[in-house]
């Protein structure tokens, strides 16, 4: 199977504005991208020329190995899509809504509409109109639609929008099943860091229009990857110690940093090392370096 | 599955789920008895200010009680009421795919985008032709009841016929609302057209050019500016009005198809 998603050079002015800059995207089949951006940094665009919404300025799309757009051209009966904040016909039901994505889908299946229902809870709701659901509810209803004709790609822009705690859970178990047991390959952008730092295989930052940088599955495992953070009056001894014990230590600034295993799992024999060497430690954590640190590192060292 | 007939399908539930078809029936239902209520009159002005339907200083006395001028009468309302009734259905229609936010979700389908704008101007059609049709059998039935003089088949074939033929020539500008509901992105532009294309039509059609500009020629045609009016109608008229439908349902057409999508 090839590239679910492939962008070269994308670019989309929209007047004097620049939205979305030279952006070369591959998105593997299986993989789960996380999309991240701050608002206003070409997330949307982005998802909107790759669902042939707009006509990039320069640059080519391709999705699922073909061509999309202009003229709505694409593979569509194999790509599902929430873009922005969901949206139903309000005087329709739940079922109808979901009726409608059926018949515009071209599924013969009827039975499409009830699985979509049950996959995201919203059986208790099925005959209540769109426009009385809480927020959570139609979040979820814009995901039923997506996943109604159980396709290969989903591209999802801020799919835990408005759901609560135990929606997110439920939500990202249910990606994560997609991409594992389906081998369904999931492009969502959010702003809500944690979930993507939970979810996605692979990251993309996109600021100021720009993709900044993408990070593949181990230097994601490494992002989430825990230290032992040491500091102590006297960081030359401290570190002098340590090397002799056998450790690897890092400086970084006024403190030490080791990554290694032992380190990590037994901080109080590092303790004691370093009060036997005369140099006892002021403080001593294992921390973990999160996506929200480097996403905020690196969104304001590129301005 | 006929990617047409989906279409149609999804924009008939929506229409059917819809307050619109029922109050737009109501307010095209007023044509016929206000007709019926203008004939009591005509028929018998006397009694009508005995029973206080007009005031003592009226002097809606001009006009004869027929069927004809009854026709006459449903004719000028579905010319003149039809314009902006129909240009709400359409704006409707098209309008509400921005003011529900759905708008995003019905471009990128295997379902065509030409389906569904093929799909709307199809219900367009049915419903805005359906209301005409409506308040002709409600004309006739309320026309009987009044017992107006001057019945025949040929005065009741020959008022269908000018009818419809003004529903169907005021359903060919309809088009340009839809552009405008597109491209406006909802209801308010589109209605901001109706009314500006219905003053302009009444305009040119008193200076004696409305033969030649297509959204006259359904006033014209049922006699609003007197019989002169009519006759200046002819088949050069329709030619106006079939480049401005095709004007416009092109236009619309492309605009779904290729403008950025960006809201």
């Amino acid at each position: 199977m090839g590239t679910a998603i492939e962008t070269k050079g994308l670019s989309k002015v929209f007047g004097q504005v620049r939205a979305v800059d030279g952006v070369s995207l591959n998105v593997e089949p299986g993989e789960i991208y996380g999309f991240l951006g701050l608002n206003g940094a070409g997330k949307t665009t982005t998802i909107r020329a790759l669902l042939g919404m707009i006509r990039p300025s320069a640059g080519s799309v391709r999705v699922l190995e073909q061509p999309v757009g202009p003229n709505g051209r694409g593979p569509w009966g194999r790509v599902g899509h929430l873009v922005e904040a969901p949206a139903a016909y309000p005087e329709l039901t739940v079922r109808e809504n979901l009726e409608i994505a059926r018949r515009l889908q071209g599924l013969s299946d009827k039975r499409a509409t009830s699985r979509a229902i049950e996959q995201l809870g919203l059986t208790p709701y099925a005959d209540r109109k769109a426009g009385v659901l809480s927020m959570g509810n139609f979040q979820r209803l814009g995901l039923a639609r997506a996943l109604l004709h159980e396709p290969e790609l989903l591209i999802l822009d801020e799919p835990a929008n408005g759901l609560d705690p135990a929606g997110v859970v439920e939500i990202r178990d249910l990606l994560r099943s997609l991409a594992r047991e389906k081998g369904i390959t999931v492009f969502m952008s959010s702003h809500i860091l944690t979930e993507v730092d939970r979810l996605a295989t692979r990251i993309g930052i996109i600021h100021q229009g720009h993709l900044v940088e993408e990070l593949d599955s181990q230097e994601v495992e490494a992002l989430r990857s825990r230290r032992l953070e040491i500091r102590a009056r006297d960081l030359g001894a401290a570190r002098d110690a340590l090397t002799q014990a056998g450790y690897a230590p890092k400086a970084d600034g006024g403190k030490i940093l080791l990554d290694e295993r032992r380190a990590i799992d037994s901080p109080d024999q590092v303790a004691a090392l370093l009060v036997e060497a005369g140099t006892p430690p002021t403080r001593l954590a294992v921390e973990q370096q999160s996506l929200e640190d480097h996403f905020m590192h690196l969104t304001r060292r590129e301005g | 599955m006929n990617r047409f007939a989906s279409a149609f399908w999804v924009e008939m539930l929506k229409a059917r789920r819809s307050k619109a078809p029922l109050l737009t029936a109501v307010a095209f239902t007023i044509v016929p008895v206000v007709g019926g209520l203008l004939m009591i009159i005509l028929k018998d002005p006397e009694a009508a200010r005995t029973m206080g339907l007009i005031s003592q200083k009226s002097q809606l006395t001009v006009g004869t009680a027929d069927w004809p001028a009854y026709f006459g009468v449903l004719q000028q309302s579905t010319a003149m009421g039809g314009t902006m009734l129909f240009a709400f259905v359409t704006a409707w229609v098209f309008g509400r795919e921005f003011s529900d936010r759905t708008v995003k979700d019905i471009l990128s389908l295997p379902t065509p985008r030409w389906a569904i704008i093929a799909a709307k101007f199809a219900l367009t059609a049915l419903w805005t032709l359906g209301l005409s049709l409506m308040a002709f059998l409600i004309g006739l039935a309320v026309g009987a009841a009044v017992d107006i003089p001057g019945w025949s088949p040929a005065v009741v074939s020959s008022g269908f016929e000018t009818l419809m033929r003004i529903a169907l020539l005021n359903y060919m500008l309809m088009p340009f609302v839809a552009l405008f509901a597109s491209a406006g992105r909802g209801y308010l532009p589109a209605l901001g057209w109706a009314v500006f294309s219905f003053v302009a039509a009444q305009i040119v059609s008193l200076l004696g050019w409305g033969d030649w500009l297509p959204w006259s020629v359904p006033v014209l045609l049922s006699g609003m500016f007197g019989p002169a009016g009519a006759e200046q109608v002819g088949a050069h008229s329709t030619i106006m009005v079939s480049l401005a439908f095709l004007a416009g349902a092109g236009a619309t057409l492309a605009w779904w198809q290729c403008v950025d999508h960006a809201r």
